[in-house]
């Protein structure tokens, strides 16, 4: 457009989220909220065996029992489903063998709870139990009797990635230095506070409407359809308020596809509500990992080669394996320029719950295993640890030698800020003995640039406006707003372009039937995609508008722009024309306006195997300074502070980016300090928020937010994620800060107060003392 | 099921009657009896705080709680913490500092946090951080929740 | 969850409640504020057909004169100033306790009687279908220490080692009337550790007892858990002290959250009377409380760990009754 547009009214400030009154007042519905007229009970029986053949299973009894209304086993429904259409092979319920514990097996719909409970424990199951597979080291080799028959050549191993780029073992033999660490990851869980549930209700004309709590109805809307074997428009799928997902309500589950399945046998409503130990044993958490990193470098710092090796604990089923068997190697190629790089990960199946995607899923573990060592080079080097970082950053526009395509990095102003902010060369190695300060930074994609499920060729987001004779704007999306406060954005985006007031956007709940396919809230991907989309409707809403202005001015479109709930004359605003007088005319012809918006991410990334896996169309970037206090006759401590710069371009809504970057601090917190999901040999010890330890307020550090951010060339209005990368950095600021503080490296997470002590009396054992202590 | 007697309570003010067995937890009856759904379930074990109401202006558990304990009392939900239009000034706090993600939380911290302000109108922050010590929040980091009723509670 | 149907007695006196026990003998439970014995139920573990709701009873209600209820609720004794005064140890104890909303409805008898933990016990019907049921509940073997006759799960009540070291006893009402013993003596250290307590079948604690001088006594509690709020103690160390730091008239110390009952240390506390407060002798007490506590692994912290922490938190809480508190050793090793 020539003429210059008028300032930003709402995106860059802070935008309180536009569903804050329905939360406060608990008016938000959430879907165990809904009800619908003769709604049975839904209940799933799990196995108690980690490894099992199925030999039968009789359900007469249950059948007879009076208020069941169905019993559903895995034979009825055996086509195999999965987040990723390359590796299906979970079915609704299990088929054949059950391969841990918490596997469901049989389902009821019945009048009451306790009917169906009742139900539940009258089937018999009878079975030949298998060895248990439960150490990912072990399923790499060739065993006997594997979990999936798809393992490589009779292991256990799911997925396996090779990638070479450079010439790492020369690369080791120049270098000045080199430093390996081994870390071991347990895993953690997305413990959102709405537990996972689903309504599902067959109609008589043949329709299915599904209710669940997902983050991604378009791959549910697939799965639903091709299990059930019933055409994806007959079925419609709807999204209430969500509470909380995190990567865990991304994957298709499966008491959901068992929950439609019990509505489409008894043609009535079945709701499926899942207790806290169900949530543990469905989720799909972060994958429990070993991995070694060894780094190479030249006497300056300047870092010559990567070499990774992990070994991914993958539980029962693939989920996105195949996705985070690549990140665990690829998102090691930020933020630091790495000319050489060397990747072997293997993801194994192990008889226990499945792992899957969670916030800064693939990049956290890897990250902080990168961190330590950066931190221990920089240390072998005496070079300050923010010194080996700004002198190894990725510039501007630059490529990875694996073909990421960087456009905008603040990499360098994000470090600038946190050294300052945290007073750092006053406190590093200066603090005294028990106290000290860490540097721990991070990378992350901008939303995947391949979409996971993607026939046929599509755009990977499209926004739908409709503006009608009542001057509101209905705003159809299929994002899935889950908490980050996506649909306050895009409605702020929406009346930015229009110049409306922000109340007069609504958006409408997703809905299949209505809403245009987008692929929900992972990869961080919303901020950029749907608000390019979104950004580009509104720019089409906007063009008819200042056509029908035209008419009604006068001027030519080239000299009209939208003003504040007007359309205005750039250079005289005081010639302006009311927003719903330029509606109302735009409106003669067509009826209610409306314009669509569509993204799709540019091509990119080379062409070896798996070069798609980590390409995104920006990255965000982190540096956190943590600062720790160490009570070093208890092992316990206590993260004091964060500075937390954080490169997510334009923070358009400053409010929720704070919010992003406040939560994932709190959850980098806990899988640092003590979330572990923990086994006694296949049994998940403390599937309970009790005993699964979330950190509460008191052990929340003072977060201090730096946004540094310049304009993302591609991003809409210059923004970038600020959903998952946060978290990242957390980790190994932690850690650094620990080793800082006692002269200690932790490499086992979580680490809890009983290392520390160990770590403690390990060095004063071996005689070495660290900073008077 | 055990048979199910009369239960006669004041719910936001409002006397209520209404049958219930002895072993409905007052979460239940709230919740699928009522259908007052403002009141979360987010582990029916006494570990999250989603479910928490006032009975007799006390912040309690209502998933550990029989229904048959209330008998004559009074309970405040959410809902009846909600003025008939417009927000309380906890609640319009709330908003304002961003403290709402997920808001599966939400209902529950308004809650305890509303208690605590009746009794300390100026808590310290000390006093916030104590006070809320029994809900659980997995998005936010608690920061703007404490902020929000920091700024309630501010002179 | 719903809890399976059972019957509601909501006796309005104490011989009512004790009637109604004797005569549902072995089916039914006491409830008191339900938050311990609500999630036991909820997890299907030792369900009766019967509970009598100990709300109604008057005789087990109010404070004062060195006498709580057995049913006063935690948060009633914290809101009190003059009890928050007359006993420190105590009100830091209780604000220890799970959280603010819990501590809402739990009540002090409940707490005293909370049934012990596990990491084998607390968990579903799948779960222990899983493992093998245990001894504790419908099972014949111990997953801990393997064997057939003893269970170790651990006595996780913050209370208990707080009152225990004032002295306190308890008020117990059944069948046979009324009798008071220490309170110590109502846990039962020879046991099984299946049954917690020395209570008889269809007995109600109907309060505990403070004698006077306990009153304004120094009196520490320090507890060891993973956050600050929520979780159950790993450790909890009770101190008091009567007389002064320079002349100990008698000290006390007790420990819960380690064992299957909460107990004193005399043995250990009887040597040091009529001495001072001084650091040696709270490093060997400390150092004898570390000895003598036997933890198994059952509950989140390894066992080894919770041993070595008794001793540090043993000599934190009896610091807290110097005057001024003595300083902890130097945070350097
Ligand atoms: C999330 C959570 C965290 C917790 N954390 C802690 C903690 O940190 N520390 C702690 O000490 N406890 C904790 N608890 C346990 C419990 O809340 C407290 O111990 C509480 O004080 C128990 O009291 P109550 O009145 O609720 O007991 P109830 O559940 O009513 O009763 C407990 C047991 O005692 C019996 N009983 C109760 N009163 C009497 C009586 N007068 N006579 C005879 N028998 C009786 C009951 O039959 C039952 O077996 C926690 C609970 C939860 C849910
Ligand atoms: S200590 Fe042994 S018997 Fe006791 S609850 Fe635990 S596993 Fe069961
Ligand atoms: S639902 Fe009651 S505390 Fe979680
Ligand atoms: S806002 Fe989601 S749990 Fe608190």
């Amino acid at each position: 457009m020539a003429v210059p547009e008028p300032p930003r009214r709402l995106l860059g400030g802070r935008i309180p989220y536009i569903d804050g009154p329905l939360k406060v007042t608990g008016r938000a519905e959430y879907t165990d909220d809904l009800r619908r007229p003769g709604q049975l009970v839904g209940r799933i029986l799990r196995s108690p065996y980690a490894h099992a053949r199925i030999l039968s299973i009789d359900t007469a009894a249950a059948e007879r029992m009076p208020g069941v209304h169905a019993v559903l086993v895995g034979s009825d429904y055996p086509i195999p489903f999965g987040v990723l259409p390359i590796t299906h092979d979970e079915t609704a319920l299990a088929v054949g063998k059950t391969r841990y514990i918490g596997d469901m097996v049989a389902a009821v719909a019945a009048d009451s709870e306790g009917t169906a409970e009742e139900a539940l424990r009258a089937i018999r199951v009878e079975v030949e139990r298998l060895p248990e597979h439960l150490d990912p080291d072990a399923g790499t080799r060739p065993v006997a009797e594997p979990i999936h028959a798809r393992g490589l050549n009779g292991t256990n191993v799911q997925k396996e990635v090779l990638q070479h780029f450079g010439d790492v073992d020369r690369a080791f033999r120049e270098a000045a230095v080199s430093v390996a660490v081994h870390g071991n990851y347990a895993g953690v869980t997305h413990a959102f506070t709405e537990p996972l549930v689903t309504l599902a209700e067959a109609t008589p004309d043949g329709r299915l409407t599904v209710w669940s709590a997902t983050q991604v109805p378009h791959y549910l809307h697939r799965s639903l359809s091709e299990v059930l074997g019933v055409p994806m428009h007959r079925i419609r799928v709807i999204k209430p308020e969500v509470g909380g997902g995190f990567g865990g309500k991304s994957d298709p589950l499966p008491h959901e596809i068992v929950c439609a399945a019990l509505a489409l046998r008894t043609g009535r409503a079945v709701k499926i509500l899942c207790d806290r130990e169900d949530v543990f044993l469905t989720n799909h958490g972060r994958h429990p990992t070993r991995n070694e990193v060894r780094i190479a470098a030249a006497a300056d710092g300047t870092l010559l080669a990567y070499d990774i090796d992990a070994v991914i604990d993958g539980g029962a089923w693939s989920s996105f394996g195949v996705v985070t068997t690549y990140y665990n190697g690829v998102l090691s190629m930020g933020p630091y320029r790495v000319p050489n790089f060397r990747y072997r990960g293997r993801r194994v199946y192990t008889n226990k719950p499945p792992s899957g995607a969670m916030r800064a899923h693939g990049g956290t573990n890897l990250r902080y295993s990168i961190e330590v060592a950066l931190d221990e080079l920089a240390e072998r080097l005496r070079i300050d640890p923010f010194d080996l970082r700004s002198h190894n950053a990725l510039p501007p526009n630059s490529t990875t030698v694996n073909g990421f395509r960087i456009t905008s990095t603040s990499f360098r102003a994000c470090l600038a800020a946190a050294r300052e902010r945290s007073g750092w060369d006053a406190k590093f190695r200066k603090l005294p003995f028990g106290r000290g300060v860490g540097l721990g930074c991070g990378f992350y994609i901008s939303g995947s640039n391949s979409p996971i499920h993607f026939t046929p060729k599509m755009p990977q987001c499209t926004v739908h406006l409709k503006a009608d004779m009542d001057g509101g704007i209905a705003v159809h999306s299929m994002q899935a707003d889950i908490g980050q406060g996506s649909n306050t954005l895009l409605a702020a985006i929406v009346a930015e372009v229009l110049g409306v007031d922000l109340e007069r956007v609504h958006v409408v709940r997703v809905d299949s039937d209505i809403s245009p396919v987008d692929i929900g809230s992972y990869s961080s991907r919303v901020t950029f995609m749907m608000g390019n989309a979104a950004r580009r409707a509104a720019e089409a809403l906007r063009a008819l508008l200042l056509r029908a202005a035209r008419d009604l001015t006068g001027y030519p479109v080239e000299q009209l722009r939208m003003g504040h709930e007007c359309v205005e004359v750039a250079h005289r605003p005081e010639i302006r024309v009311g927003f719903l007088e330029v509606l109302h005319k735009a409106m003669e012809r067509t009826g209610a306006l409306q314009t669509s918006g569509a993204y799709t991410s540019p091509p990119m990334g080379g062409t070896h195997k798996g070069a798609r896996a980590g390409t995104a169309p920006a990255y965000s970037f982190a540096a956190y300074v943590a600062e720790v206090e160490v009570d070093a006759e208890t092992g316990q401590y206590r993260a004091e502070k964060i500075w937390a710069a954080f490169d997510c371009g334009r923070a358009l809504n400053r409010l929720a980016v704070e919010g992003q970057i406040e939560g994932s601090i709190h959850m980098g917190l806990g899988q640092f300090v003590g979330e572990a999901m923990t086994y006694r040999g296949p049994r998940l010890l403390n599937p309970s928020l009790l005993e699964y330890k979330i950190p509460m307020p008191g052990q929340m550090p003072e977060v201090e937010v730096l946004l540094v951010g310049d304009d993302d060339p591609e991003g809409p209005f210059g923004a970038k994620e600020a959903g998952e990368g946060p978290l990242i950095a957390t980790l190994p600021a932690l850690g650094n800060a620990l080793y800082d503080a006692i002269g200690v490296r932790f490499l086992d997470l979580p680490v809890t107060p009983e290392k520390v002590l160990r770590g403690l009396d390990r060095r004063r054992a071996e005689g070495r003392s660290w900073k008077g202590g | 099921m055990a048979e199910r007697r009369e239960l006669s309570f004041r719910l936001n003010g409002h006397p209520r009657t209404v049958p219930c067995a002895d072993e409905r937890l007052l979460l239940d009856l709230l919740r699928e009896d009522l259908e007052m759904t403002g009141t979360k379930r987010g582990c029916d074990l006494g570990t999250c705080g989603c479910c928490a109401v006032l009975i007799d202006g006390r912040p309690s558990l209502s998933c550990l709680t029989l229904a048959r304990r209330i008998e004559g009392r009074e309970i405040t939900t959410i809902e009846g913490l909600t003025p008939p239009s417009g927000l309380s000034p906890l609640q319009k706090a709330f908003v304002a500092a961003g403290a709402t993600q997920c808001g599966f939380c939400t209902p529950g911290f308004i809650v305890a946090a509303s208690a605590l302000l009746a009794a300390t109108p100026h808590p310290t922050r000390e006093q916030v951080v104590a006070a809320l010590g029994g809900n659980l929040c997995r998005c936010t980091g608690y920061t703007k929740i404490i902020e929000a009723v920091q700024a309630a509670g501010s002179p | 969850m719903h809890l399976d149907p059972f019957t509601l007695h909501r006796p309005t006196s104490l011989q009512e409640a004790i009637d109604r026990a004797g005569a549902l003998a072995g089916r039914c439970d006491f409830l008191a504020g339900g938050t311990d014995l609500l999630p036991n139920y909820k997890m299907h573990l030792n369900l009766r057909p019967h509970l009598i709701d100990l709300g109604g009873v008057p005789e087990l209600s109010g404070f004062g004169e060195g006498r709580i209820g057995a049913m006063v609720r935690l948060a009633d004794l914290e809101a009190d100033p003059r009890f928050a005064r007359d006993y420190p140890g105590v009100v830091e104890a209780i604000r220890s306790v799970a959280t603010p909303l819990v501590r809402a409805g739990a009540s002090v008898g409940g707490n005293l009687l909370v049934e012990t933990r596990c990491f084998f016990f607390n968990q579903s019907r799948l779960w222990r279908e899983s493992l093998g049921y245990c001894l504790k509940a419908e099972g014949d073997r111990c997953h801990v220490v393997p064997q057939k006759e003893r269970c170790y799960a651990t006595f996780s009540g913050d209370l208990a080692p707080a009152l225990l070291v004032l002295g306190a006893t308890a008020e117990i009402a059944g069948p046979g009337g009324i009798r008071r013993v220490p309170l110590a003596e109502l846990y039962d250290a020879q046991g099984d550790g299946i049954h917690r307590t020395r209570l008889q079948p269809g007995e109600i604690l109907v309060a505990v007892h403070l004698p006077p001088a306990a009153r304004g006594a120094r009196a520490s509690y320090r507890k060891l858990r993973i956050r600050p709020s929520f979780d159950f103690p790993e450790v909890g160390i009770a101190a008091a002290l009567f007389g002064t730091p320079d002349r100990i008239e008698r000290l006390a110390l007790a420990a819960g959250g380690l064992e299957s009952y909460p107990r004193l240390f005399p043995e250990l506390t009887e040597a040091v009377a009529g001495g001072a407060l001084e650091p040696a002798v709270l490093d060997r007490l400390a150092a004898g409380v570390q000895r003598s506590v036997r933890p198994v692994h059952n509950t989140s912290l390894e066992a080894a760990y919770r041993k070595r922490m008794a001793g540090v938190f043993a000599r934190r809480a009896l610091a807290a009754l110097a005057d001024p508190p003595a300083p902890a050793p130097g945070a350097a090793p």
